[in-house]
């Protein structure tokens, strides 16, 4: 028995040990020409190894097999629906076409089998895998095969699955084709109205490859790449005051919204003198914040500060005041105190519209800090183009741009990521309305 | 509990206005901290600022702000000067440049992506890469790619409206409702008129809401655009002209008064812009006012 599990798809690799415990699991039964070993939507508890003869296996249309027939002989496996998550029943039909010597091995048995040393139940699992995609042209089937369940991996194994299956899925649409179609026509017009055609404007411009040289350059012309400490200082300086001006943009506007939507007083108050200080574009406030503050430093961090804070206190705001009249009510109803209907219902009921608010601050904290940078202010991504510009050193221009997007890309989708996170209920409340 | 009073003497603008004042008297009060703090019945106060290590002789931030009143005695110095209208003219004229620019090749551009699955896939990634990119650290090379600092700070404030409205355009398209398409077509509409009489008109309401966010983001560009074209470089001299450029001219001119009327001329002008084109909206797209 051992050497016909040894020439099967996925035993082949399985150590002497293991497969002489799995050909324990094993039955041996024979079958005369013409019997139907299974029928589909019969229960599928067993999977089948063949030690001679000949089976038609036909699968049912249902699946969307490429080769729904197949005949198959010795050393295959059939029968692997009962290693599938959702379905406990048979896909295919097998006949004997030839009397059979077949291997019958419970699949609940081979798995806790399989279980009690994770590694190779792995291996044995991704064979199957293969051997369904690859021998049974059924591909869609793999994401559906149960996992071997260890301690702690079980949930990545599956994850794992599901993002190859999800990659697969996406390598096969035209997206991935298209997007790179796109890129390529704008690098490429980018590359030849610089450099090879030179239209006119653009040819002052910094061209594609000019740019990609001085960048990976160990020894930049213009001194600045990624080989170079100034670079990451240059970045990190950014960074480090966009946090700065959002986590106190979001300390204090997330509780000023939360009031101004809550109290009407309050709000009456307050939001007027709010509404006339916010169409004052933020770098009409440049020269203000310097004089305001001695040091540059606090000057450019306020300024970004400032149009984060207006983001999110208005966002805040519209978040408490979207909330359902009739939750605040009934909480009331039911006897809850002012306190308790703010904090179990205003604050989670405004969460959403908080996180879209704490989104396009950090954007506009991005878009504030470059500005402030580009006026006032030593390192910083901003700095570094305006002084690149005042200095001739042209390719540096487009590196600090570059750099901005990436940077300012990757903070933005931190928060985003960061708020889907904590909402998952409401997540799952789109995801159940169909959203 | 509280009557809705539709009067102009509601308790909302009164309590408004009460807080508007509020808020200059403290100015006011803050900024002459120059001249008050000094005297000698302040010594307390001076002293618990120098232990939170404040030496100088007026309130911090604050204090350096030039008061209400100056500022509206710097006003109506400039305001009968035909510069200070001129930088108006410059301004305005700019945004609206760069805006309808934004509109011409945005909407189109946006409806183009929302229509066609191809376009779509080519377009957006790139679209979505640039986009993070803010519109001024295009300055320098907008600078250096066109021939005239006008055109520069046109194109600049053309991306600041340009990224918004695509975005909206496409957004909004993408938010109808299938099942007027599918209507549409099992009536036997052609492919033209589910362009215009379906996703044109349902695009209508994200498109004016686009614009106006556009039009916001257009006036700080451009405020930008003009402080660090003519501002920063030698080339704008008084021809550079703008709201922005009259912030900066006055900042390095320090007169301190002015910097705070080109904020405040360039607030209304921003909010004069925003409302005219909110109002537009709606008059466009009648059938939302009726909810």
């Amino acid at each position: 028995m051992l050497d016909i599990l040894k020439k099967t798809m996925p035993f082949q690799v399985v150590s002497e040990a293991m497969l002489s415990r799995i050909a324990e699991l094993g039955q041996r039964v024979s079958y005369d020409k013409g019997a139907v070993i299974y029928d589909a939507g019969d229960g599928a508890g067993d999977v089948y190894i063949i030690v001679s003869g000949k089976i038609e296996h036909t699968l049912e249309p249902g699946v969307n097999a490429r080769r729904p027939v197949q005949l198959l002989a010795a050393g295959d496996v059939f029968g692997w629906a009962a290693l599938l998550e959702k379905f406990p029943h048979r896909l295919a039909k097998a006949v004997v076409t030839e009397p059979a010597e077949i291997i019958r091995i419970n699949g609940d048995d081979l798995l806790r089998l399989l279980e009690s040393d994770p590694d190779s139940g792995d291996v044995v699992m991704s064979r199957f895998a293969t051997m369904i995609t690859r021998d049974f042209t059924v591909p869609d089937l793999i994401a559906q095969m149960r996992a071997v369940h260890r301690k702690t991996h079980s949930q990545d194994i599956q994850g794992m699955n599901l993002t190859m299956y999800r990659m697969s899925l996406w390598l096969k649409s035209p997206r991935p084709y298209l997007m790179l179609i796109g890129f390529a026509l704008f690098l490429g017009f980018w590359y030849l109205a610089v450099e090879v055609w030179k239209l006119p404007r653009f040819s002052q411009m910094p061209g594609l490859t000019v740019v990609i040289k001085e960048w990976l350059n160990p020894n930049p012309v213009y001194g600045l790449s990624i080989y170079t400490g100034e670079y990451y200082q240059h970045i990190w300086s950014s960074i480090w005051r966009v946090t700065q001006a959002f986590v106190l943009a979001t300390l204090l506007g997330v509780p000023l919204g939360l009031f101004l939507g809550w109290s009407r007083k309050f709000k009456e108050f307050v939001f007027p003198v709010f509404e006339t200080l916010r169409p004052i574009p933020i770098l009409a406030w440049v020269p203000l914040a310097i004089v305001m503050f001695i040091a540059t430093e606090s000057a450019v961090i306020f300024l970004t500060f400032l149009a984060s804070f207006f983001a999110t206190a208005l966002n805040t705001m519209l978040g408490v005041e979207s909330i359902e009249e009739s939750y605040v009510r009934a909480a009331y109803c039911l006897g809850a105190k002012r306190r308790q209907v703010f904090i179990h219902i205003i604050i989670p009921g405004a969460l959403p519209f908080i996180f879209t608010g704490l989104q396009i601050s950090i954007g506009v904290s991005w878009f504030s800090l470059v500005a402030a940078e580009m006026v006032s202010g030593q390192f910083g991504l901003g700095y570094v183009i305006n002084t690149s510009y005042t200095m001739v050193r042209y390719p540096t221009i487009v590196i600090g741009m570059i750099t901005l997007g990436i940077v300012g890309y990757v903070t933005s989708a931190a928060v985003r990521i960061l708020g889907d996170y904590m909402m998952q209920w409401r997540v799952r409340e789109l995801a159940l309305g169909g959203q | 509990m509280i009557p809705v009073r539709k009067s102009l003497i509601s308790t909302a603008v009164c309590r408004g206005i009460f807080s508007i004042l509020l808020f200059l008297l403290l100015w006011e009060f803050g900024s002459r901290s120059r001249h008050w703090l000094v005297l000698d019945e302040f010594e307390w106060l001076r002293h618990l600022l120098a232990m939170a290590g404040w030496e100088k002789k007026y309130l911090p931030w604050i204090g350096p702000i030039p008061a209400p009143s100056e500022v509206l005695k710097a006003w109506g110095g400039v305001i009968g000067d035909i510069g200070y209208w001129h930088s108006w003219y410059k301004s305005f004229s700019r945004v609206i440049g760069g805006f309808i620019a934004a509109m011409i090749i945005g909407i189109p551009f946006g409806l183009l992506l929302a229509v066609s699955r191809t376009a779509f896939g080519i377009g957006f990634p790139v679209f979505e890469v640039l986009r993070p990119i803010p519109p001024l650290a295009w300055v320098p090379a907008s600078i250096i790619f066109w021939p005239t600092q006008e055109m520069s700070i046109v194109f600049v404030t053309f991306l600041g409206a340009f990224y918004t409205i695509v975005i909206n355009v496409v957004g909004g398209a993408r938010s109808i409702d299938l099942r007027y398409f599918q209507a549409a077509q099992s009536m036997g509409s052609s492919s033209w008129d589910i362009f215009r009489r379906i996703i044109l008109p349902g695009t209508l309401p994200s498109i004016a809401v686009g614009s106006a966010v556009g039009m916001g983001i257009t006036w700080e560009v451009v405020v930008a655009a003009e402080m660090i074209s003519g501002g920063g470089s030698q080339v704008g001299g008084t021809s550079g002209g703008g709201l922005g450029f009259f912030i900066w001219n006055s900042y390095v001119g320090g007169s301190y008064e002015q910097i705070v009327v080109g904020m405040i001329s360039i607030g209304i002008a921003g909010f004069i812009s925003s409302e005219l084109l909110r109002t537009l909206g709606k008059y466009s797209t009648p059938w939302l006012r009726l909810r």
